[in-house]
């Protein structure tokens, strides 16, 4: 006998009870955060990961404009 | 194993210094900053200037960021992406006086701001003329030719597969990895749950490693 899963609504994702798809979705947090906080992040042969560190790394090679945003009033 | 390095140092000066020496100041706020946000938002709203400087400071290297992610390079530059970002900025604070609080964090707005600013970009297509910068006096310590290449072969890829995912996948992606928002961040912009982001970005960056594999196997 086999059993139908059926599919979530988007709104009560967050708390998977497959413990194996919350474990990926856990460290594919933890992969990103890493990224957001530009720590050294193992890229491996994930190339989504490899992109995304390319853009982050892209984004940050330039220096900021030296325009002021001070009010000037 | 490949490994994307970005150098931590110290935190960056907000009207001029590089955002790779921001490991500490990438992110909006930490949790128990978000009070503090709150009651400097109040403050730049009610005219201090020293609260508003404050709240800009936070805000733009984020708000940079993502219009670099977003736009990219013009002639190897990131003046449009960066002028666009002043823009934004300008737009907050003419905007100010006139913003209330509706329970909503000050992000959501200034993000809804700059993504209108970019999408008027994206249509206007304006390539006006570039600066270039001055001869420097020394020699240039940066990455070389070569490296600068790849990089940005790299990085114009990622804007090429990021563009074709769902705009809210997209938008998720730019603002928890290239502004650099929690998860909780993300979802206070967005309007989500914590949770809702996380499994939002993990579909979001499976469907992007998708593209990519589709990509090179094409």
């Amino acid at each position: 006998m086999t059993t139908k899963r059926r599919r979530r609504p988007a709104r009560f994702l967050g708390s998977y009870g497959d413990a194996d798809v919350e474990a990926d979705v856990l460290r594919t947090d933890a992969i990103l955060d890493g990224l957001a906080r530009r720590e050294p992040v193992a890229s491996g042969a994930d190339a989504a990961i490899r992109l995304l560190g390319a853009l982050v790394a892209d984004v940050e090679s330039q220096r900021l404009s030296s325009v002021s945003i001070t009010p000037s009033t | 194993m490949t490994t994307c390095t970005i150098v931590a140092g110290i935190m960056p000066n907000v009207t001029e210094g590089r955002v790779a020496d921001a490991a500490t100041g990438v992110r909006l706020a930490t949790r128990s900053d978000e009070s503090d946000l709150r009651e400097l938002t109040s403050l730049a709203v009610q005219g201090d200037r020293r609260a508003i400087e404050s709240l800009l400071g936070h805000l733009r290297p984020m708000v940079v960021r993502y219009c670099r992610a977003r736009l990219g390079r013009v002639s190897g530059h990131y003046h449009i992406a960066d002028d666009v970002a002043q823009e934004v900025c300008i737009a907050v604070l003419s905007a100010l006086p006139r913003y209330r609080d509706m329970g909503r964090p000050f992000a959501s707005f200034v993000f809804g701001i700059a993504s209108h600013k970019v999408a008027d970009a994206l249509r206007s297509s304006v390539r006006s003329a570039v600066p270039t910068q001055d001869l420097p006096d020394g020699p240039d310590e940066g990455p070389g030719p070569e490296e600068t290449v790849v990089r940005y072969i790299e990085a114009q890829h990622a804007r090429d597969l990021l563009s074709r995912l769902p705009d809210n996948q997209r938008e998720l992606l730019i603002l928890r990895v290239v502004s650099g928002l929690s998860a909780e961040e993300t979802g206070n912009v967005l309007g989500m749950s914590p949770g809702a982001v996380r499994v939002a970005q993990h579909r979001a960056l499976a469907r992007l490693r998708q593209l990519a594999e589709l990509e090179s196997i094409a």
